[in-house]
């Protein structure tokens, strides 16, 4: 793995291991191969890593193994500092979750402001019921992702662009101190793609989150990263900081060709 | 047309609007979770549990609702564990069920045994007690008091069960718990409207509710205020038009949810 001096200076300076992945394997129920396999990984505080690759190289299956969503097969993660395979719920009221592509039926009984206000729940207690304060934090989550016009609207029938912003402020809303994206920009136009992202990476600076993006698109890697962590067939295969990816890449299809030669 | 004692009709009456608040507001899961068919199977979990009964020669409505609440209790974790959707689980407790249902029967002592054991499937609105009308308010009360209690749960598991899981609910209890309350209801419900009814309350008014409104909460209001007023009208329609009580029940609710289609600002364009 290549790691520049610099880059590997910068994120020993940053603060505690939040994400610790040692040796992981981690097999699809009914398969024989591991979707990852021989995983370690290491990110502190403060980092923002984004996980780039091919479609199949395992970026979703490594990061719902993060949150503890898959179960691994071989290893162990630790998640601030917490063994993910035996008590994940402490761990995921801090790790706010943008899954891929995720698109509601039109007609599903849920507004926009319930499913961002959803982002509250996790930290709330069982008979806690959402105070004023959590829908205000809601309500700032919309605002700054710029879905509050959208608010009283019926979640199923926004666009799936629409649909994503809401999904990120959702996930505003729940104050994580890990933030784990998957193909956030997906169904975003270009302008609100770099709109979104600068966002984002305003939050992650200023509230100090640790956060991972998981990209196949190398365009949508955010500008702030610290690293990029590349994978191809379940494996991390090289570890890059983000101007000689974006340096080194002429194309996409160029890059993962050369990937799989 | 037999005139009934007033008593007997109130009983009746209330009883009726009590399984339609109960059905249609366990309904509303039942409906977007899509396990309908868990109406279908817990009637013949129930008639196995009678016809048991009847070949132990315990009380069968005792032992129906018994053996009902056990399946209804069991649906969850066997569904979890298997990781097979509950709708392949409640399959195959449907038949398995009846096959079981069978089996005691044939054990059972006498005809009337069968008939008495295929009477649950049918139940009877008339023959409600004064005890199985305060069971069912305690049922309805229960229900409303835990989807309240626990409505941000059952919100966020309804949205999505992934990013309720991810977020740190744990959704197997609530999962379990939707799954075991809409089997009690079924089971509860059956001895006083048979289990063609229970299946016509539990999907009918909240799907005609789920035609107007995108709000959960405003769903959750609806929905039982819709299966109120369908027993009323269907019981009405039966004392007017000497339907039996349940069909009546029945095809008004199938009515209403017909003419919430039709009208659906849903299904309207511009």
């Amino acid at each position: 793995m290549a790691t520049s001096a610099f880059l590997r200076g910068g994120i020993e300076n940053m603060g505690e291991v939040i994400v610790k992945l040692s040796e992981v394997d981690t097999i699809y129920e009914g398969e024989h191969l591991p979707a990852i396999k021989g995983i370690n990984l290491e990110i502190r505080q403060g980092e923002m890593v984004s996980i780039v690759g091919p479609n199949g190289s395992g970026k979703t299956t490594l990061l719902e193994t993060v949150n503890g969503l898959l179960k691994v097969s071989r290893g162990e993660v630790r998640v601030f500092n917490v063994d993910m395979s035996r008590d994940p719920m402490r761990a995921r009221k801090n790790i706010g979750y943008v899954p891929q592509d995720f698109i509601s039926d039109h007609s599903v009984p849920f507004l926009a402001q319930d499913v961002v206000l959803m982002g509250r729940y996790g930290k709330l207690g069982l008979l806690q019921n959402p105070r004023k304060v959590d829908f205000e934090i809601a309500k700032e989550a919309m605002r700054l992702v710029g879905v509050e016009e959208f608010a009283h609207r019926p979640i199923g029938k926004l666009s799936g662009g629409e649909q994503q912003k809401v999904m990120i402020a959702r996930t505003i809303a729940q104050e994580p101190k890990l933030l784990l994206l998957d193909e956030p920009f997906s169904n975003l136009d270009i302008d609100s793609r770099k709109e979104i992202s600068e966002k984002i990476c305003r939050l992650h600076e200023e509230n100090n989150w640790t956060t991972i993006v998981v990209t196949h698109d190398l365009f949508s890697i955010p500008k702030r990263c610290n690293r990029v962590l590349v994978m191809d067939r379940g494996k991390i295969v090289a570890e890059e900081d983000p101007e000689s990816v974006m340096c080194s890449v002429k194309s996409l299809t160029g890059f993962y060709r050369g990937l799989r030669q | 047309m037999i005139p009934l004692p007033l008593q007997i009709i109130l009983t009746a009456i209330t009883a009726s609007i009590l399984a339609g608040i109960t059905c249609s507001l366990i309904g509303v899961f039942v409906v977007h979770m899509k396990l309908s068919s868990i109406g279908f199977c817990m009637s013949h979990a129930a008639f196995a549990g009678a016809a048991l009964g009847l070949l132990l020669a315990v009380d069968p409505l005792l032992s129906a609702l018994l053996f009902s609440t056990l399946v209804a209790f069991i649906l969850g974790p066997i569904s979890e564990k298997a990781r097979l959707s509950p709708g392949v689980i409640i399959g195959i407790m449907f038949s398995l069920t009846i096959g079981l249902g069978f089996i005691f029967l044939n054990f059972a002592p006498g005809v009337a045994a069968t008939q008495q054991a295929l009477s649950i499937l049918w139940g009877s609105i008339f023959s409600v007690t004064f005890d199985d009308l305060i069971l069912l308010g305690l049922l309805t009360f229960f229900i409303v008091f835990l989807l309240t209690l626990f409505f941000k749960e059952f919100q966020a598991l309804m949205f999505s069960r992934k990013l309720a899981e991810a977020s740190g609910i744990n959704t197997s209890v609530f999962y379990f718990l939707i799954l075991f309350l809409a089997g009690v209801t079924v089971a509860f419900s059956l001895k006083l409207v048979g289990g063609l009814l229970v299946f016509a309350l539990i999907v009918n008014p909240a799907s005609s509710a789920l035609q107007f409104i995108y709000d959960l909460k405003k769903v959750l209001v609806a929905s039982p205020i819709i299966g109120a007023i369908t027993c009323l009208l269907g019981f009405l329609l039966s004392l007017l038009l000497d339907f039996p009580v349940g069909s009546s029940i029945i095809i008004v609710s199938s009515f209403i949810f017909g003419l919430s289609v039709v009208l659906s600002p849903k299904r309207r364009r511009g």
